[in-house]
């Protein structure tokens, strides 16, 4: 009789196929050419043409390529571009790491709210979180305001800001979540029968660190490292405002050979370069990273928690290491609330010590025409880049999971490229695509290339769902006499609402939040982020102030719903980036 | 605290409750090990014996109470510094080491060259007859194979105290049973102290030299499989242990001792210490059947009518009505093709081998 049962595999984990409904995939495959595969082709054919009098002139030739081979200077910009991406990685890891072997491994309570304060600077607006650092790093800045007041220095020093130091700063800041959230989810997996059958065999608490918790949480921290890597090499807004000349990056460049310098070709030699050394690099970091074996969930559960009684000195250690937990914390937040704070501050200097609480900055918002017709736009183009990117999510997370493509592991991973590609490439890149259809800039155009990568992000969540259900769930609904669209209706959909609602949630944050993409694409109809984006390169009234503060309690409540939605019973399995 | 000087293992009065818990996981806990013992701790789930075990392991601390090795009190000891070595229920192989590594690993923790400890690991896995799949990653392996694998990693340093934590567990039957044979002779060979943690009590009849039962945090009662089986001291002990009838009698005080009364029935011979009601444990093994007409010859005996049977393979179990009560039988099934429903039998059993409980 068990020899019979072992003989049939349980089929609950394998989905069923259609081989007769395969025009369902149909909508895969043109997404991935029209919005994947032409517009970087585009890229890689335009960095081989050439400009005359500013006009693209259709002449195959590598004079661009060549331009960079003989360009110390901008073979100099890329490495140090890279260099600094790669040490505010590896800097955002070292922090990370010891927060997340804190987070998942010592703490025993609240350790979702933990989590979640992480990653909520994660979906606050970027260009925030660097005006905050600009406020804090500036010569008026509250740094230097401090310095002085405090008699460190006797004048404000300009050592903070414009700097390639105050870059690698800020890009370490936003290199800590990403590394965070990878690293912790690895470290929480890591089943405790495991760390005990090591202390079993006599290893300390370092050899088991060295031989067992390492190596099964470095392949995380490679995947932690190339996202924060990935998030700030292409990163032109932070260079922009915090870099000045010595902290100009390559992201910088491209973006004006888009713009001022107007030499498309030339510009899309040097993404081509950067998405070449970004791939070299993020392909090593991988290799060192991996390790063989793989966990098979099956391990055993985390025992009952005892709480040892701890001798005074490991007291003293146990709160030492707390306190040193809240440290980064402060660094992820103080720049956030120092803006808010400054938001409500009765001066036009930003600065300490406050002048007084006022409101007038929130009010001269609502005169501004050109600010509340840049929100309208906003809201429009985040909830057509949500219906667009949701509907074709869900129909795809669909056709992929339930066999209707070709390729399935293929699509999946291609369909994603554009969240792994710089957000500065990316936006050429839909430049160069809408460009080609003749798609003028504006709203349709932001629409099209910010669904470009908020789809993927949607795809990869209900996708995640889809393979979580129990897949007799449809085999029983079919059992039970249904067919196939009523068992999507009644028993299909309602099983993944929450993920769908979720994904469309947190697309519209980070539709509403892009710049990268959307400065390229937006032209004389801006989002509210260029609008303000644009508003900074005038020099910043504190409304600045007032909008992010709008702009970032908005994200957080989107956040706030969108993480009940998508993690709902399921403890900390925060790994959606 | 008459410690024996030779128990390798001793558990002193061990108290431990969880934070939380409203009764103990562990209640005024004591016994010894002696080297090279096959010691089993039987119980069903949630009776405290995975705690016990990581107590003496070491991943746990004790509220109140020793726990000694070889005389020395190691209750304080970090798991790591103690000689103890555990199979794991979940076998807890490090999935990015192959079989060999795995194996080499504590041998490598103590320090010993590479070229020895890979020697040493692939005698072990050979012990094991796991010697040809040294190279493969745990996950490449069935159940069965991580589970020797397991094994061998915990016995690579030759521990003198090795803890099994419901190995077997997650095996079929047939694995099961080579596992078992293979245990033992392991231990006969090794010479290693085993403390055995499970809820079957075929594995810890079958293979141990005693078996410690557990209930609810407490020792039910400690002997040789022998003793448990044929002379349970508790109702709990008779039910989780074997298969057994209950049967609810009441003790009337004659002349000569109290007798006791099935169902208004007399039993003669049925030892019973005081008057009242009690049960009666007697196991189904224990019971025969004969036909209606036939005389007792001294046994107890119920006249009854066969309510159902099932076939068992080697045995029938024969569910029969006597009165207001049932008693099964297990009878070898190489004969027993005439009991049929509704035939009228005769239950018999001998007075010795029922057992009986007041409370």
């Amino acid at each position: 009789m068990a020899d019979i049962a072992s003989d049939i595999p349980m089929s609950a984990a394998r989905p069923l196929r259609f081989r007769s409904f395969s025009i369902l995939g149909w909508p895969v495959y043109a997404w991935f050419i029209a919005l994947v595969l032409v517009p970087n082709l585009l890229l890689i054919g335009a960095s081989f043409l050439r400009t005359s009098n500013g006009l693209i002139v259709f002449d195959p030739t590598v004079a661009s390529y060549v331009r960079l081979w003989k360009s110390s200077s901008f073979q100099f910009l890329l490495l140090k571009t890279l260099a600094t991406s790669f040490g505010a990685a590896a800097i955002g890891c070292l922090i990370a790491y010891p927060m997340a072997y804190y987070a998942a491994r010592v703490v025993q309570r609240n350790r979702s709210i933990l989590v979640l304060l992480v990653i909520i600077p994660l979906w606050i607006s970027l260009l925030m979180r660097v005006f905050a650092w600009r406020m804090i790093l500036g010569q008026n800045g509250i740094l230097n305001s401090f310095l002085v007041g405090s008699g460190v220095l006797d004048q404000p020093s300009e050592a903070f800001l414009y700097t390639g130091f105050s870059v690698l700063l800020t890009y370490t800041y936003i290199s800590i979540p990403f590394c965070f959230v990878a690293i912790f989810t690895a470290l929480e997996k890591i089943p405790h029968s495991l760390i005990e059958a090591s202390q079993d065999s006599g290893a300390s608490a370092w050899q088991t660190f060295r031989h067992v918790v390492w190596p099964l949480s470095r392949p995380s921290v490679a995947i932690g490292f190339s996202l924060a890597f990935l998030m700030t090499v292409g990163d032109y807004i932070t260079p922009s405002m915090v870099g000045g000349i010595d902290g100009t990056m390559i992201g910088m460049v491209i973006a004006s050979q888009f713009g001022i310098a107007n030499n498309w070709p030339y510009g899309s030699a040097i993404a081509v370069c950067l998405m070449l050394s970004v791939g070299v690099v993020l392909a090593l970091v991988m290799w060192a990273g991996q390790t063989k074996g793989v966990l098979m969930g099956d391990e055993g559960a985390r025992p009952a928690v005892s709480r040892a009684r701890l001798s005074p000195g490991r007291r003293v250690l146990r709160s030492l290491a707390a306190a040193a937990f809240t440290l980064p914390y402060l660094f992820l937040y103080a720049p956030l609330a120092i803006m808010v704070l400054m938001s409500f501050n009765d001066s036009s200097v930003q600065a300490f010590p406050l002048q007084g609480a006022t409101l007038r900055w929130y009010a001269e918002l609502a005169e501004n025409a050109s600010m509340l017709e840049a929100v309208r736009r906003s809201l429009v183009v985040g909830f057509t880049v949500v219906l667009v990117s949701t509907v074709a999510a869900t129909g795809f997370a669909f056709a992929i999971h339930y066999g209707r493509v070709r390729q399935a592991r293929f699509f999946e991973f291609a369909l994603a490229l554009p969240v792994a590609i710089p957000g500065v490439v990316l936006g050429i890149v839909m430049v160069l695509a809408t460009q080609l259809v003749q798609v003028p800039s504006g709203i349709f155009r932001t629409v099209i290339g910010q669904s470009s990568f908020v789809m993927p992000v949607i795809l990869m969540i209900i996708l995640a769902r889809l393979r979580r259900l129990d897949g007799a769930l449809l085999e029983a609904s079919m059992d039970a006499g249904a067919n196939h669209w009523q068992s999507f209706v009644h028993v299909l959909f309602p099983s993944i609402r929450g993920a769908i609602i979720g994904g469309a949630l947190l697309g519209f944050t980070l539709s509403a939040d892009d710049v990268m993409v959307t400065l390229f694409l937006s032209g004389t109809a801006p989002t509210l982020p260029i609008w303000v984006w644009n508003q900074m390169r005038f020099g910043f009234t504190p409304s600045v102030n007032a909008i992010f503060t709008l702009v970032g309690v908005g994200s957080l409540l989107a956040i706030l719903v969108c993480n009940r939605l998508v993690f709902r019973g399921t403890s900390g399995a925060a790994g959606s980036s | 605290m008459a410690k024996s000087s030779q128990a390798i293992l001793t558990v002193a009065g061990v108290d431990k409750t969880y934070d939380g818990a409203t009764r103990p996981a562990l209640d005024r806990i004591s016994f010894s090990v002696e080297p090279g013992e096959f010691f089993s701790i039987l119980g069903p789930s949630g009776s405290g014996k995975t705690t016990l075990l990581r107590m003496i392991a070491g991943f746990e601390q004790p509220d109140v109470g020793r726990i000694l090795m070889d005389g020395e009190d190691i209750t304080h000891v970090p798991p790591f510094r103690r000689d103890v070595r555990t199979v794991f229920q979940s076998y807890a192989l490090f999935p990015h080491m192959s079989v060999l590594e795995n194996v080499a690993y504590p041998l490598r923790m103590a320090g010993a060259r590479k070229a020895e400890r890979l020697a040493k690991a692939r005698e072990c896995l050979d012990l094991v007859s796991m010697g040809d799949f040294a190279a493969r990653l745990p996950h490449q392996l069935s159940g069965g194979q991580r589970q020797r694998v397991a094994l061998a990693r915990a016995i690579v340093c030759r521990p003198r105290i090795l803890l099994l934590d419901e190995p077997l567990g997650a095996l079929d039957l047939r694995l099961r049973q080579q596992m078992q044979h293979m245990l033992v002779s392991l231990q006969r060979e090794l010479g290693i102290a085993f403390v055995y943690v499970t809820h079957d009590q075929g594995e810890a009849l079958s293979m141990s030299d005693r078996v410690a039962v557990m209930s609810e945090g407490r020792i039910a009662q400690l002997g040789t499989p022998r003793e448990i089986y044929f002379d349970p001291s508790s109702e709990f002990v008779a039910q989780f242990v074997g298969r057994s009838n209950l049967l609810p009698i009441d003790c009337v005080s004659g002349e000569g001792g109290c007798t006791a009364v099935l169902d208004g029935q007399p039993l003669s011979g049925v030892a019973t210490p005081r008057p009242g009601p009690a049960r009666m444990a007697i196991r189904f093994e224990c019971v025969r059947l004969a036909a209606a007409d036939q005389p007792a010859n001294g046994a107890c005996s119920v006249a009854g009518t066969v309510e159902d049977v099932l076939f068992l393979g080697n045995a029938l179990e024969v569910n029969v009505r006597c009165g207001g009560l049932n008693i099964i039988a297990a009878v070898p099934s190489a004969g027993g093709e005439g009991y049929a429903p509704g035939r009228q039998v005769r239950v018999l059993f001998d007075a010795s081998n029922a057992t009986v409980f007041h409370g």
